[in-house]
């Protein structure tokens, strides 16, 4: 595309368009109303639906958008009376063979079909034929079924495969009305990036495993937010409501991920739900007969307070109670914001140890710098730049080697972790915490699903990244910001939270927004009349 | 406060009105004695009342012809239910033909204000409400009606009642 700009009218509203941009585009841009199915920003062209026709001055027959660029002076419209039969019956033809599966479907709701037959066809049906079966609830594979009666054959998804995450393995077969989709033989559709064919399919022919019947859409609201999945950050948007998050989708944003995500970032929406949550603290127990108790996280931290900060009788140490301050060592990983890091760094310099005693957990050092082409990255942090940067700045950037020799050639008082929210990523979490249980009296950490139970550790329930604000930055520097969702945990604290209180100070809690969100709103139940 | 004095006779003279009514009452006594059937009052609980097949009572969930639920989980019903009240729990059935249905479909009837609009939502003729209006229970659980009760209770004689939508007719004809 040139920077030259040409002038063109679409239904009587001017606009000022880059040469080379296709009426579609133009369209988009102006925000006026154009029927389509196979044309998606992130893919090439097709032509296939025939949906998007316009008129335009000077040419007899009917265009379409998708495939037509802009010229100089071009007036278009879609508004005429003959224009509008023509998408009308060009969508009454998409959907002759189409079954009555809406009730069954997982895409009824933000099903293209149902959003363009209400908005551009509204026509009674003329067809009197049988419709054409195929077959239904074919396995793609491990994540996606097709479905291929509701299949419009739009090729969006083949599209995908061949030029997004180049793997071919899906095809059109056959022809006429026994065309369908499908996979070769042996080749599943097993590439990291499938799933976002299930998002681009404007209808229910591609459904994914993973949230299949879980939800009917119209019961979800949707927030903005960022993949922690790895250190890419890729821009999502997450379908929750108060039992939970259930999916994550891609965001557009051009700079980061255009419009896809890979299958592993999806996965995160797991992580804040209430199942496997820590729920409360867990603090070591005298007893002999269990290693811990459960209490709420502001009482735990108040008792983390008296035991290891209260000020001592000498008046001005806060390290008493068998805790001198270079005793105390800190443990980072990279999942969390970079204000959280600000306050807890601050707090341990402040009160508890030196620069040479805070430490920076790196989970996999072998494929840390893996990437693979597309958008997934082998640093499964979503802030390690963030991190970095911050220990920098503090100058308390030290080697690995040198806890492992603190630990060794001492008995250490505290070791202070802030955990990794996705404990899968850090497959060594088990041993590193028997290893730093060996060589210490008590570990505090904060983590957001339960560890080991061990009469040393003392857990601190922590809030997600769908729990709270704050910045996180990305592989290159990027910083962005995220909004808390919704909260799940009632008792989980973020690490900013948790030092106000380490700190003596009375915690102000913003009462959590909506636990009951609100239905979101949908003109298919809602708009009765209209139906 | 004031108060009506009456002056005539009768409210001077109140037993002959009272013996009036107990003839009238030992009159009805002895018919309905003898034409039992021509009598007004039910003896509630020995005796119901059955209202007719369209009255909007407690739900009935409906099934195929193979005896398996009619309902495909849609969630159509509870997204209309004004009351909130209906719970459903949708899974993957073995067969591609059914595809989704309810593991559990749970009504408070409490909540219920028997509107009516979940018969009227439903696609296919899944839930319907049925004549039965007795809702007495002993403890709070019986008052959630769970899918074994709507579906198969022992009042519904006959293990259910038919659904008319049949999937295997619709596909013949070409739907
Ligand atoms: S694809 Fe859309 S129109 Fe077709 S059955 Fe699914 S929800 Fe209904
Ligand atoms: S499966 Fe979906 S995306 Fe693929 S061709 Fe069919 S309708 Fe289009
Ligand atoms: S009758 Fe009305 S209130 Fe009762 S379950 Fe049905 S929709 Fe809900
Ligand atoms: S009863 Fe009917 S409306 Fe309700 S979930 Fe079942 S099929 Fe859908
Ligand atoms: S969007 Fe233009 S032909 Fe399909």
């Amino acid at each position: 595309m040139s920077d030259k700009l040409i002038k063109c009218e679409i239904n009587n509203k001017e606009i000022e368009v880059s040469e080379g941009t296709s009426i579609i585009e133009a369209f988009k841009k102006l925000d006026q109303p154009i029927a389509h199915y196979c044309w998606h920003p992130g893919l090439s062209v097709a032509g296939v639906c025939r949906l998007c026709m316009v008129e335009i001055e000077g040419i007899p027959k009917f265009q379409i958008a998708c495939n037509t660029k802009v010229t100089e002076g071009m007036k278009i419209s879609n508004q005429s009376e003959k224009i509008k039969a023509a998408v009308r019956w060009g969508l009454e033809f998409h959907l002759i063979n189409h079954p009555l599966d809406c009730p069954i479907c997982d895409q009824a709701g933000e099903c293209e079909l149902q959003e363009q037959y209400m908005q551009f066809g509204k026509y009674s049906p003329n067809m009197s034929e049988n419709k054409v079966k195929k077959r239904k609830v074919v396995d793609l594979g491990s994540k996606i079924v097709l479905d291929s009666e509701r299949c419009i054959l739009c090729s969006r998804c083949v599209r995908f495969t061949d030029e997004i995450s180049k793997t071919h393995e899906l095809g059109i077969f056959n022809r006429g009305d026994k065309s369908e989709i499908g996979i070769f033989k042996d080749k599943p559709l097993e590439n990291e990036y499938a799933v976002n064919t299930v998002d681009i399919c404007p209808v229910g022919a591609l459904t994914s495993k993973e949230f299949r019947f879980k939800q009917r859409v119209w019961y979800l609201k949707t927030a903005d937010s960022i993949c922690t999945g790895c250190s890419t950050g890729c821009n999502i948007e997450v379908d929750y409501n108060e039992e939970g998050l259930f999916r994550a989708r891609p965001r557009y944003n051009k700079e980061i991920n255009g419009y896809w995500m890979c299958d592993k970032g999806r996965e995160i929406y797991r992580l804040p739900n209430r199942i496997g949550r820590l729920w409360k603290a867990k603090v070591p127990s005298s007893d002999s007969d269990k290693s811990s108790y459960s209490i709420g996280s502001v009482a735990a931290l108040k008792k983390i307070r008296k035991l290891f900060l209260e000020k001592g009788s000498d008046g001005d140490s806060y390290s008493k109670n068998g805790l001198k301050a270079d005793e105390a060592i800190l443990i980072l990983t990279a999942q969390y914001t970079t204000e959280e890091y600000e306050d807890l760094i601050s707090f341990f310099l402040q009160f508890l140890g030196s620069k040479e005693s805070i430490f920076y957990w790196k989970n996999n050092p072998e494929n840390f710098d893996d990437f693979d082409g597309l958008l997934l990255r082998g640093d499964k942090n979503p802030n390690t730049k963030g991190l970095l940067e911050i220990l920098q700045k503090k100058e308390a950037l030290n080697p690995w080697e040198h806890l492992q020799k603190t630990l060794e050639e001492k008995k250490v008082g505290t070791i202070w972790v802030a955990g990794p929210e996705n404990q899968k990523v850090y497959p060594d979490i088990e041993e590193k915490l028997r290893y730093f249980e060996s060589h210490c009296e008590n570990i505090i950490w904060w983590t957001a699903h339960p560890l080991l139970d061990s009469q040393k550790v003392w857990q601190i329930p922590i809030k997600t990244f769908f729990e709270k604000e704050g910045t996180i930055i990305n592989f290159a520097g990027r910083a962005q910001k995220i909004k808390a969702v919704s909260f799940f945990v009632p008792s989980a604290l973020s690490l900013s939270e948790s030092v106000v209180i380490l700190r003596g100070e009375e915690l102000k809690r913003s009462e959590p927004p909506f636990l009951k969100a609100p239905r979101k709103a949908n003109h298919f139940t809602y708009r009765k009349k209209v139906l | 406060m004031s108060r009506v004095q009456r002056k005539n006779s009768a409210a001077v003279w109140f037993l002959p009105p009272i013996l009036k009514g107990l003839i009238f009452t030992f009159k009805k006594m002895l018919s309905n004695l003898s034409r039992k059937n021509k009598m007004l009052t039910l003896n509630y609980p020995e005796e119901h009342y059955s209202y007719g097949p369209r009255f909007k009572g407690n739900h009935i969930l409906t099934v195929k012809k193979d005896g398996s639920l009619r309902c495909t989980a849609c969630m159509l019903c509870a997204t209309h239910c004004p009351a909130n009240c209906i719970k459903i729990l949708a899974s993957e059935h073995e067969s591609p033909e059914v595809e989704k249905y309810p593991i559990a479909y749970e009504i408070d009837i409490l909540r219920c204000v028997f509107c009516g609009f979940c018969e009227e939502a439903c696609p296919v003729d899944a839930i319907r409400m049925g004549p039965e209006w007795q809702t007495a229970g002993i403890n709070g659980s019986s008052f959630v009606y769970d899918i074994k009760y709507l579906a198969k209770r022992d009042s519904l004689k006959g293990g259910g009642v038919l659904s008319r939508v049949d999937d295997q007719e619709r596909h013949k004809a070409g739907i």
